[in-house]
């Protein structure tokens, strides 16, 4: 039989049976003695008797550190004031600067509404949709010149006993042309002499490509490189492309009030 | 009680002081008992008592709602008067060693005590109870002395002294063996 330990024992004291030794301690005499005189020895010790304080003990006791003890609210004032002064007054500068920002915003925005409005005679309200359109028109304008651009290189270095690669700079010249047209047109309106004469001849060389009798055939590339060279189609091009975002500054500046 | 407590500390956080003199007429008593069984001396039981109040009021912004005051300044007295009994321990605790342990801080010194027959008939038990209790270590004597008179129990008195459950049985373990070994020869008596 395996005996309990003097820990055991004084746990079993303590506990006052509750640790479910008490069964063990019945079966097991040597348990039972040893048992017997801890709790013979802890039952005699008693501390010193405790001195009797009188009922007003507390009152006394309060009574004297009362005088030493600073009001919490003052403290508490003193600690959390500074952090929450602190952070409202983080909260309300934020608060102020994001409606300061937000009323801003909406001014300039109300004020560029009534700039626009003003700067355009109530009688040609309704034609001021028409700014759109001229942006768009640049736009195409400027893919058309590099549709061109692009055309005119394959051109200048088209084999021209390739059919390969001849077939498709026809079909892409009779693609150009439509675009052509129309930034011919509209070059015209805009007074740009110089867009005007370059898209012209532009227009010759892909009639001329589009519409060969007989085809595209070597010769008549050949020619046509040529003529490339001696008129410097495709650097004029190239110049008119370069001149796209100038063009298109000047175009929306002049947009206020007037329609394409 | 402890709604009440904690009204009381409400209203002292809100800046009514004289809110915490309710808290230490509630407290004084049982705060003055564990002052008095640690320190062992009426006038420092008063002084801790004194002082565990004072910490306590400083503390009390930090003091967790859901925490029950009684505890909390209980065990702040406890502390305050393992702290003053520091000072004097090896004084105080040295001469009734068992044997030098430099750990302990204790040394062997001769014994001077008279023998138990002249101490049952000079009624000097409680003296030599009171001796043995002085030989222990403040936190095995305190950890005892909880156990003992204030029927804590090893999670109560773990709190209190700030260490596990299981450390503060072993210091009532080993304050109970000390205490059997140095009150040996009354046996002899019964």
């Amino acid at each position: 039989m395996t005996h309990l330990s003097e820990e055991e024992l004084i746990e079993q004291y303590y506990s006052k049976g509750a640790d479910g030794l008490g069964e063990h301690l019945k079966d097991c005499a040597e348990c039972a003695e040893a048992y017997a005189g801890l709790q013979s020895d802890l039952d005699e010790i008693e501390f010193a008797p405790l001195p009797e304080r009188e009922g007003d003990y507390g009152e006394k006791i309060w009574q004297s550190i009362a005088s030493s003890l600073p009001t919490y609210e003052a403290r508490r004032r003193s600690w959390l004031g500074a952090g929450l002064w602190r952070t409202l007054s983080y909260a309300a500068a934020c608060a102020v600067l994001v409606i300061g920002v937000f009323n801003a915003g909406r001014l300039w925005e109300h004020k560029q509404q009534g700039s626009t409005t003003a700067s355009i005679p109530p009688k040609t309200q309704a034609p001021v949709a028409a700014p759109p359109p001229q942006r768009i028109v640049v736009v195409v304008l400027s893919d058309h010149l590099d549709r061109s651009e692009r055309f005119l290189v394959e051109l200048k270095h088209a084999d021209a006993d390739s059919e390969e690669m001849v077939s498709p700079l026809r079909d892409e010249a009779r693609s150009l042309q439509a675009a052509n047209r129309i930034c011919r047109e509209d070059a015209k309106k805009n007074d740009d002499p110089a867009l005007t004469k370059a898209l012209d001849r532009l227009d010759g060389v892909l009639a001329e490509l589009a519409n060969q009798p007989g085809g595209l055939n070597a010769a008549a590339l050949a020619r046509l490189q040529d003529e490339m060279k001696s008129d410097s189609l495709l650097f004029e091009v190239r110049v008119l492309r370069s001149r796209i975002p100038d063009r298109q500054r000047t175009a929306s500046n002049r947009s206020e009030g007037d329609a394409i | 009680m402890g709604k009440n407590d904690h009204e009381a500390i409400r209203a002292v956080l809100a800046g009514e002081k004289d809110a915490y003199g309710a808290l230490v007429v509630r407290h004084s008593q049982s705060l003055f008992r564990v002052a008095f069984r640690i320190t062992g001396n009426e006038s420092d039981a008063e002084d801790v008592v004194q002082e565990a109040f004072l910490r306590g009021y400083r503390k009390l912004d930090s003091f967790e709602s859901r925490s029950n005051f009684g505890t909390w300044i209980y065990r702040i007295a406890v502390r305050c008067a393992l702290d003053r009994i520091g000072g004097r321990r090896l004084d105080d605790f040295s001469r009734v060693a068992d044997e030098t342990d430099p750990e302990q801080e204790q040394v062997q010194v001769a014994d001077e005590a008279a023998g138990p027959d002249r101490l049952l008939l000079s009624g000097e038990i409680g003296a030599m109870q009171e001796a043995a209790l002085r030989s222990l270590t403040p936190t095995e004597r305190t950890a005892f002395m909880l156990r003992h008179m204030e029927d804590c129990t090893g999670e109560e008195i773990g709190e209190v002294l700030g260490i596990p459950p299981n450390a503060a049985k072993q210091a009532v373990f080993r304050a109970v063996k000390k205490l059997r070994s140095r009150l040996a020869p009354l046996r002899v008596m019964r």
